[in-house]
């Protein structure tokens, strides 16, 4: 699987991360030994159970959590220590669209242009520019709680757009919504990152999620470890619904299999 | 996504037609039942101890109205200075948490002291009048909004917090974008709190020393024991108030109307 590198080519190498229990100090290890790499404009969703730690990878990838052990680069720099550098080209859609109350939609789409020092009539005009693509011209001057879950999450999905981030990032951003909802805005996503050239990590715990990006997937098993690096698009349709099963066995056995895993350097 | 759109639209609509202001029909209604109750109340009882509304209405064509607006500028004053000071303060306790870890037990300590307390100590300590004023007001209002703003920016949602991050926004972009306009309804609570704190304890201090204002009318009054004159001043001092929480109320309907 190797690809092409980029500045948004992620690298991950014998990542670990272990918690301490408040009060008790009881080590927890969330993340154990990760390594793989996702090439740029590649299209990855993490898969797991509940606690598996994939909230946790987003959050290194992010930078706002440093790893215990090993190392997270993204295009050659780690989002925690050189920080500052991913200014304007990262950007995450989370589990709750996370809008700021106080604005409306179209404040909270140009929100980052703002933190960018972009002009004011920048900001509207690409702020608007994203709404319109994702079908809320209309509503730009509705704040949030006067919007819909699914419009909201849209909202969302534009204020990360905008700024045509190297990396895009969600984390279960589509759980919550009905089944309808989740679906049109995950091909939204996938379309427009698609589009865009985005590389873009989808964090989630539906297996149906996972495999409709249509991408690769990273099947993570407790405690935060590879269990399997599956690219679906080599699999023909007529056999995903095997492999659905593969993986769910996976899930369940919290176990790998060599047929899913290739070795570490041929992933790299 | 047409469903979304017209719920949402129905939601637009319904907020935009909501009425702007509501008669206050209930208050008027129990502040009249209670203006007449006082009416006949005062034809059974002496007029030095009730006195009628005539009597009261006499005496407050008679006030220094000149006085009022004198204890208003006090308040105001005060009150700015106050929320500068508390917010100033709040923020480098939320900047640095060796501050706070200091600072807190001392405004807890000042907010201990009684206002009378106070009071004796600006007597003792100052000699003009006006600083002694504007010394008791700030130093029970000005804690007052150190500890709602403070609360309020440590309380600001980590989730919001995260998201903002995530974009690398400088220290003060998370202060301008995020912290300060999460903090500003408890700063508009904060602001009808002290308001009425400010409003009783300036009568308070203007009991001590001053020769203007509410608090020195009050003295007066009760020095000619004319009775009618007190509550003309009380009167006053309860539609100073009323008018002031109504004028922040509908600032903080305009400023948050973002809220459901």
């Amino acid at each position: 699987m190797a690809g092409v590198k980029g500045p948004g080519t992620i690298e991950v190498t014998g990542l670990r991360k272990v918690f301490h229990q408040t009060g008790t100090g009881e080590p927890v290890v969330a993340l154990d030994r990760l390594d793989f790499t996702v090439a740029q404009g590649d299209m990855v969703a993490i898969v797991g159970q509940t606690g598996c730690g994939k909230s946790t990878f987003l959050n290194i990838l992010i930078g706002l959590d440093r790893p215990t052990e090993g190392r997270v680069t993204v295009g050659g720099r780690t989002p925690y220590d050189d920080f500052d550098d991913f200014r304007g080209s990262l950007a995450a859609v989370f589990q709750q669209d996370r809008l700021l109350p106080w604005r409306t939609a179209i404040d909270n789409v140009r929100l980052p242009l703002e933190l960018l020092g972009h002009q004011p009539d920048e900001q509207l005009l690409r702020a608007r520019a994203w709404l319109e693509r994702l079908g809320l011209a209309r509503f730009e001057r509705a704040y949030p709680h006067e919007l819909s879950g699914g419009m909201r999450q849209r909202v969302a999905l534009a204020r990360a757009f905008v700024i045509e981030p190297t990396l895009l990032l969600a984390d279960e951003a589509f759980g919550h919504l009905d089944e309808v909802t989740a679906a049109a805005l995950r091909q939204t996503f996938v379309e427009l990152a698609k589009t865009e050239g985005n590389t873009a990590i989808l964090v989630t715990h539906q297996l149906e999620e996972a495999i409709d990006m249509g991408g690769r997937v990273l099947v993570f098993g407790r405690p935060g470890r590879l269990l399997a690096d599956i690219d679906v698009r080599a699999w023909p349709a007529t056999t995903v619904a095997g492999l659905r099963a593969e993986i769910q066995r996976m899930l369940q056995d919290n176990t790998g299999d060599a047929r899913f895993t290739p070795p570490a350097k041929e992933r790299a | 996504m047409k469903k979304d759109e017209a719920i949402a639209s129905e939601t637009v609509e319904a907020l935009e037609a909501r009425t702007p202001f509501r008669f206050p029909r209930e208050m008027l209604v129990g502040l009249l039942g209670l203006a007449a109750a006082w009416q006949i109340l005062s034809l059974f009882v002496p007029p030095f101890i009730v006195p009628g509304w005539e009597r009261i209405g006499k005496s407050l064509l008679t006030l220094p109205l000149d006085f009022v607006l004198i204890t208003l500028a006090r308040v105001a004053v005060a009150l700015v200075v106050s929320f500068a000071l508390g917010l100033g303060l709040a923020m480098m306790m939320y900047a640095s948490t060796a501050a706070e870890r200091y600072g807190r037990p001392l405004v807890r300590l000042l907010m201990a002291v009684p206002v009378v307390c106070w009071i004796l100590f600006a007597v003792l300590w100052f000699k003009w009048v006006e600083f002694r004023i504007a010394f008791v007001l700030v130093v029970v209002c000005a804690p007052v909004f150190l500890v709602d703003i403070l609360d309020a920016m440590r309380g600001v949602s980590r989730d919001l917090r995260d998201m903002l991050r995530s974009f690398r926004p400088t220290r003060a972009q998370v202060f301008t974008k995020l912290v300060l306009p999460a903090t500003l309804p408890a700063m508009l609570t904060s602001w009808k709190i002290n308001l009425s704190l400010a409003i009783r304890v300036v009568t308070i201090a203007e009991l001590v020393g001053a020769v203007t204002g509410i608090g020195y009318g009050l003295v007066v009054a009760q020095e000619l024991f004319s009775v009618a004159e007190v509550f003309a001043w009380t009167l006053i001092l309860v539609v100073l108030l009323f008018a002031a929480e109504a004028v922040l109320t509908r600032v903080e309907e305009r400023l948050l109307r973002w809220r459901v």
